[in-house]
């Protein structure tokens, strides 16, 4: 005792706030739910700290790291609840954000309006600061003009500023300069510099980045410092990772002044925690599926690490930023099932959500929800959802499916279970359509990828899912409900770093001295990696190796698209304009069909990752176990009920096999099993759910 | 409908999922500009009679869902399994090909020896041949200048490449490299739809897939009509104008009459302008066609956003376009910028919707599109280089309960902007304002978007500004149930200093370093009447700096003293306002086109046309410069001088006018 063995993983969802404790020692895992305190999330935090201490008898002294995610960010983003900010741009550009990328969300409905900017114009404001792509300076900001901004600034009541100055991308110094300027005149507010939070060509997704980060700066300012107290008063001194949208943690002090990089970290440790699961039964071709009661979201993993998207959106907002690759499909539990005026079904976009939530929570909602079909279809039992603590209206959930059987003109006395079975078919194809968007993009064959099923409803719709998108088969993690949390204790230090940086680049020899780019982007990467190697420094003894990964855009001169060319990392100690041309060539060819062997190649854009890596967990293992079916109850499935064994998930051991149709039963979801499938509980407890072959 | 609603609503989703997955896999293999950047492709599968049955919802171009490819099946009739055919005519596809970059391909699914659906994709290459690179300018008259012309034929032949095609097409474009991947990616996407529908086909059966398919029309066309049914029966008519023909100073006149019947609608385009001997003529083989409805498809979707989007949407529209006129040109007239007057047709469609009941649609945007180019000499290669600097809009028009949005404008290509950022890496010369133009928006109850203004800095000696799709810049968006028309184009040379200049239409301009060029983009039309908006929204909108002091009390009436609206003064200057002044308008078209329709007012116009179509083809377009020539014989200074000063004495024009109908009536009787 007393020598630190405990990681805790830490979740703050809208509903609950999940915990995971990891014991180093013994290899065992702890998980704990606490109702979520939307007006005080540090506080659920502090009271579930003190739930794992009573139930595990941990002592404060033997937590090692606390690594913590939370929605906050997104949140305040989402429902626009940040903080009062102004804008500073350069002379000529007030409307960066009113103009945007000029493209309205739809092409075919008038009524849809653009998004309504972060900054209202007013607080837009206008300096003489500007350069050039070159990096030359063309005007530095007046004394009198930077003057007169802080005197506007400090009359409209700000509490933080972004800085956005035109090319600030090639260097940050104007927009330092003007930064310091407001600092000195307005010492309590918080101002971030584009060129410094993401130095990356296009105005406009930089601006996005830059007063995102500043209009959650305040905010998540004062939660980490009140996260950090609270932690500190249960007498922990362990340090607090954060977890970060790109699937790794950062420290504190990092999150604290970067909060942009930790908004969608939630779906991201999910994601970390599904390569785990995929790397124990050596699958690396993941499909992640975390379906709760409002939304739903999907990641593909192609070599059993999370992918990275450049182009995602934050509500309405584009973020440049890399992320971890997840989309959401817009169906839950909560989707609200309804009828149009010729008779058609149709399942959502319209959402129950948490509140009201579906009919079967009686807590007023009146239109059937996907959840109303699972019980009405016998998935779900009424009196065990979430180990029972809450009871389930399943004559409400009928009623509700009577209306919508009405609608469709439907009679009989099974027409509410019919009409949940067409719904849940519904939905099940509209989900699968996104599954092969998601694969089409990425140019691959469902058949070769696992679904990693989590969140509440996960593992319910996970079989439905799998057999109409052709998916191979489902994994199901033994605590599905606090997945996220456990992605968090999972991850590593992670930061990634961007340089716009255009130059030509051919093997040793072939351009002359004065045309060859590859002493500036080398010189431009050795500053790249000399800045992370500090940063990872800085970031904790906690971690041990770091490693370095560096990719690249690159596109034949003459081409206006380009492609990501990422330098393997055993490749990474040759790293040269040989190597980098010979990938790209390769590539293209793989993509495009023919290659220009013999043609330079530009650089359009340098990206690096620092890993910091932290001392790997292993997932504990189970003991054997067979099992045990307690009962049977009837099911719903290909228009008859059907006779379901029902499992407790808690009975299935190691090398448990069950045969559906069947329904496994635990606190944080319900595994649905269809007939003609096959689930086997691996060491780790993992369920692997295959396709019985045809005799 | 045949099969039971929950299987076509599962159907929608599939068949739509084919669609997209198909755009997807496009637009990751193509390789072309025009693909990667603005999404200017298509992907469909249509039905054995060519009409598609499924189309992305949100991948490519939105404005194609409507293309038919029956006339182009018709001219390959011994499809065999294996077969792809491609074309870009214009002429021989009625339109599928609506100018000739666009490449478009179909591919047969047989089942059982018989066709059960088609696949369909088309892709805006960079470059087809021609008189310019990438194929297009305003100055061709001939479809012979506008590129290699490719009719129906196979690009595969069950199964193998054509060859000889590839070489031939190879040798007529600029970039054979970049158009052959593009092949490749639509082969490739081909190929993906073709596999889903197999796999469609394998779980629920050819008969279900057939039924499926026309269910979803008739699906479709239910909704539509139940949206439609909102227009009031009876007849509308209504015109707009192209500010000229590009060769010419004459306005190109566009002219509609929708008849609505129950939910049906019917447009007849006759009085609408002969076919001009620039690029602007719209190739639709006269037959109801995408360009031609388009906004009545806008209409549809925004009332029932539910709609599946396949052709049934579109059945119970029925179109008359006569043929020799800009909406059914005969070969062989040029058709590369047929968007400029689709554009300004769809707002004439606008009109007839709204006429029919006000409230149903927005008053239109400020409908240009203005890809403004640079061509700067480069000092290290002592070349040329091209740039596009921006793609130029104005703003959208207000409607019943919203303003317009400022600066960007989604009715036709709903494209994205160049990032200034990026436009300075490649150009020396600096964009030193992208913003939006204020009190620009058409004033109103809901106020019109705001344009833009865009300026550029020239810094090197031999540079070039070109600007094509230059409209609005004599006739403006109009204004809405007493709402006020948006502001005119301009391109202002040096604006704010003692240099400044009207520079009118640009077509190329060769500025000196230092310069600069501004390009200010219309404003869309404004609903309602100003008087009635609320004065809190005004005082917003002079806050935001959209609406200027001036404007808020003169237009709008409102009194704002301290950044504050004053109550009392306002509703005293609004009571006066509104006993002083003359009329609202149901549309406010703005005093140019009123005084240009003073002297060629609809009669005249319906009169002459008629006359004009009596004449062969090739005399059309000479014998109707020589009408305007002959009762505006000044005209050609348009531009330079304003419109009144062109007019001189509105009766004596009138007297002119009627002149010159008596001597096309002569000519045509000597003719015959």
């Amino acid at each position: 005792m007393g020598s630190a063995r405990y990681r805790i993983g830490i979740d703050v969802g809208g509903t609950f706030t999940d915990f995971v404790l990891v014991d180093m020692d013994r290899q065992l895992l702890s998980f704990h739910k606490e109702p979520s305190v939307p007006d005080d999330p540090s506080a659920a935090v502090e009271r579930g700290l003190e739930a794992l201490e009573r139930r595990t008898g941990l002592m404060p002294t033997d937590v090692e790291v606390i690594v913590h995610g939370t929605t906050i960010g997104l949140n305040a983003i989402i429902q626009r609840r940040g903080a009062r900010m102004a804008l500073v741009v350069s002379e000529g550009n007030r409307d960066v954000l009113e103009i945007a990328r000029l493209r309205l969300p739809s092409s075919y409905d008038f009524t849809v309006p653009r998004e309504r900017p972060l900054v209202p114009r007013d607080r837009v404001f206008e300096i003489d600061a500007r350069m050039r792509a070159d990096g030359t300076i063309v005007s530095p900001p007046s004394a009198e003009r930077l003057a007169s901004l802080g005197e506007a600034l400090a009359g409209c009541g700000v509490e933080a500023v972004a800085v956005m100055l035109l090319n600030a991308y090639r260097d940050a110094g104007l927009e330092r300069t003007v930064a310091a300027a407001l600092r000195a005149a307005l010492p309590t507010v918080l101002v971030t510099e584009s060129g410094v939070i993401w130095p990356e060509v296009r105005e406009y997704e930089r601006c996005v980045v830059t007063a995102l980060n500043a209009f959650i700066h305040p905010l998540m300012t004062r939660y980490f410092n009140r996260l950090q107290a609270n932690i500190a008063n249960r007498g922990i001194q362990a340090p607090i990772y954060i977890t970060g949208n790109n699937g790794g943690t950062l420290g504190l002090d990092t999150a604290r002044a970067r909060p942009i990089n930790t908004i969608l970290s939630g779906p991201a440790s999910g994601v970390v925690a599904s390569t785990r699961i995929g790397a124990a039964v050596d699958q690396p071709r993941l499909i992640t599926l975390d379906m709760g009661g409002t939304s739903a979201d999907m990641a593909l993993c192609r070599a059993g690490v999370p992918e990275f998207a450049t182009g995602t959106f934050v509500g309405e907002f584009p973020l440049m930023m890399p992320v971890v690759n997840v989309g959401a499909i817009g169906a839950g539990g909560g989707s609200i099932l309804w009828v149009d005026a010729q008779g058609v079904l149709k399942i959502g976009p319209d959402s129950a959500g948490a509140d009201p939530g579906p009919v079967c929570y009686r807590r007023g909602g009146t239109r059937a929800t996907i959840t109303d079909c699972y019980l009405a279809c016998g998935i779900l039992h009424p009196d065990r959802f979430l180990g029972g603590r809450m009871r389930l209206d399943a004559d409400g959930a009928h009623g509700a499916l009577d209306r919508i059987a009405d609608r469709l003109g439907l009679d009989g006395v099974d027409r509410s279970v019919r009409v949940a079975e067409a719904a849940l078919r519904v939905a099940s194809t509209k989900m699968a359509t996104e599954v092969i968007k998601l694969t089409a993009q990425a140019g691959i064959d469902p058949r070769d990828f696992s679904l990693v099923a989590y969140g509440g409803a996960g593992p319910t719709h996970a079989n439905l899912l799998v057999l109409e998108a052709r998916l191979n088969s489902v994994l199901v993690p033994t605590a599905p409900g606090t997945f996220c949390a456990l992605g968090a204790v999972l991850a590593d230090v992670r930061r990634d770093y961007v340089r716009t940086a255009r130059h030509l680049i051919a093997p040793a020899g072939v351009l002359d001295s004065g045309q060859d780019g590859w002493p500036s982007v080398a010189l431009a990467l050795a500053d790249l990696e000399s800045e992370a190697r500090a940063w990872i420094a800085r970031e904790g003894d906690l971690i041990g190796e770091h490693d370095i990964t560096v990719s690249f855009n690159l596109r034949y001169p003459s081409q206006a698209y380009e492609l990501e060319v990422i330098v393997p990392p055993d490749q990474m100690p040759a790293l040269s304009a040989d190597l980098v041309c010979a990938l790209f060539h390769t590539q293209h060819h793989q993509l495009y069909g023919f290659q220009h062997p013999t043609s330079p190649v530009q650089t359009t854009t340098l990206r690096l990752a620092v890993i910091g890596r932290v001392p790997a967990i292993g997932l504990p293992e189970l003991a054997p176990g067979e099992p045990n079916a307690q009962e049977t109850r009837q099911v719903w499935l290909d228009g008859r009920w059907t006779k379901a064994a029902v499992y407790a998930r808690s009975d299935l051991g190691h090398g448990a096999m069950i045969d559906g149709p069947a329904v496994v039963e635990q606190p944080d979801t319900t595994v649905l099993l269809l007939p003609g499938w096959r689930a086997r509980a691996d060491r780790h407890g993992t369920l692997h759910m295959t396709e019985v072959p045809l005799a | 409908m045949k099969l039971d609603p929950i299987l076509v609503e599962i159907f929608f989703h599939k068949f739509t999922a084919v669609t997209e997955e198909m755009a997807i896999t496009l637009q990751r293999t193509a390789r072309t500009t025009y693909v990667k950047e603005a999404g200017d492709f298509g992907t469909a599968i249509a039905n054995p009679d060519g009409r598609f049955f499924a189309y992305p919802a949100a991948l490519g171009v939105s404005g194609f869902l409507d293309s038919h490819c029956g006339p182009a099946l018709e001219k390959v009739p011994d499809l065999v399994p294996g077969d792809v055919i491609i074309t870009n005519h214009p002429y021989a596809t009625d339109g599928l090909a609506s100018h000739m970059p666009d490449l478009h391909l179909i591919s047969p699914l047989f089942h059982d020896d018989r066709i059960v659906a088609y696949g369909w994709d088309f892709i805006h290459s960079a470059d087809i041949g021609g008189g310019v690179p990438s194929s297009i300018s305003p100055r061709f008259s001939e479809l012979y200048q506008e590129g290699f012309q490719i009719p129906p034929m196979k690009l595969v032949k069950a199964g193998e490449m054509n060859q000889d095609f590839l070489t031939l097409y190879r040798a007529n474009c600029r970039t054979p490299d970049v158009n052959l991947g593009d092949i490749e990616a639509m082969l490739a996407a081909l190929r993906v739809g073709e596999r889903r529908m197999r796999e469609i086909i394998t779980q629920h059966g050819v008969e279900t897939f057939l039924d499926a398919q026309s269910d979803l029309a008739t699906y479709a066309a239910i909704k539509a009509r139940t949206v439609q049914r909102q227009i009031p029966d009876g007849t509308t008519e209504f015109w707009d104008f192209l500010d000229d023909d590009y060769n010419s100073r004459i306005p190109v006149r566009v002219r509609c009459r929708l008849t609505a019947q129950d939910g049906h609608i019917h447009l007849d385009f006759t009085g609408t302008d002969p076919q001009v001997e620039a690029a602007y003529n719209i190739p639709t083989g006269g037959k109801r066609h995408p360009w031609l409805t388009l906004k009545l498809m806008h209409f549809i979707f925004s009332h029932d956003k539910t709609i599946p989007l396949n052709h049934g949407l579109f059945e119970n529209i029925t179109v008359t376009a006569p043929c020799g006129t800009v909406v059914n040109p005969e070969p062989p007239a040029a058709v590369g910028i047929r968007s400029a007057t689709a554009i300004r047709l769809n707002e004439a469609l606008v009109g007839c919707i709204a006429m029919a009941k006000p409230g149903l649609m927005p008053a239109p945007s400020g409908g240009i599109m203005i890809p403004s180019v640079l061509v700067e000499h480069d000092a290290v290669t002592g070349g040329r280089r091209v740039m596009v600097l921006q793609s130029l809009v104005g703003g959208t028009g207000a409607r019943l309960g919203a303003d317009g949005v400022d600066g960007r404008d989604s009715s036709l290509a709903n494209q994205r902007n160049t990032p200034i950022e990026k436009t300075e890496e490649e150009a020396e010369a600096m964009i030193v304002d992208y913003r939006l133009r204020p009190d620009s928006g058409g004033a109103g109850q809901w106020r019109g978007g705001t344009g833009v203004v865009f300026t550029v800095r020239i810094a090197r000696y031999g540079s070039a500004v070109l600007g094509r799709g230059m409209e609005r810049f004599l006739f403006r968006p109009w204004g809405m149930a007493g709402g006020q028309p948006g502001a005119r184009a301009r391109v202002v040379l040096n604006p704010g200093t003692a240099q400044e200049r009207d520079l009118g239409k640009l077509d190329i301009f060769h500025p000196q370093p230092g310069d600069e060029v501004a390009i200010y983009t219309p404003g869309g039309g404004g609903y309602g009447d100003p008087l009635l908006r609320d004065p809190e929204a005004v005082r917003e909108d002079v806050a935001f700096g959209y609406v200027g002091t001036t404007a808020a009390m003169e237009t709008y009436g409102v009194v704002l003293a301290d950044g504050t609206v004053d109550l009392a003064a306002t509703e005293a200057l609004r009571a006066t306002r509104q006993t002083e002044r003359a009329p609202l308008k149901r549309f406010d078209f703005g005093p140019e086109r009123e005084a240009w329709e003073a002297v060629f007012d609809d009669a005249f116009m319906n009169v002459c046309n008629a006359l004009l179509m009596q004449l062969s083809p090739d005399l059309r377009a000479g014998r109707r410069r020589q009408v305007f020539d002959h009762v505006l014989p000044r005209l050609a200074e348009l531009g330079r001088e304003p419109l009144p000063a062109i007019i001189g004495d509105v009766g004596a024009a009138r007297a002119r006018a009627a002149e010159a109908l008596d001597r096309l009536r002569d000519d045509i009787a000597t003719f015959a």
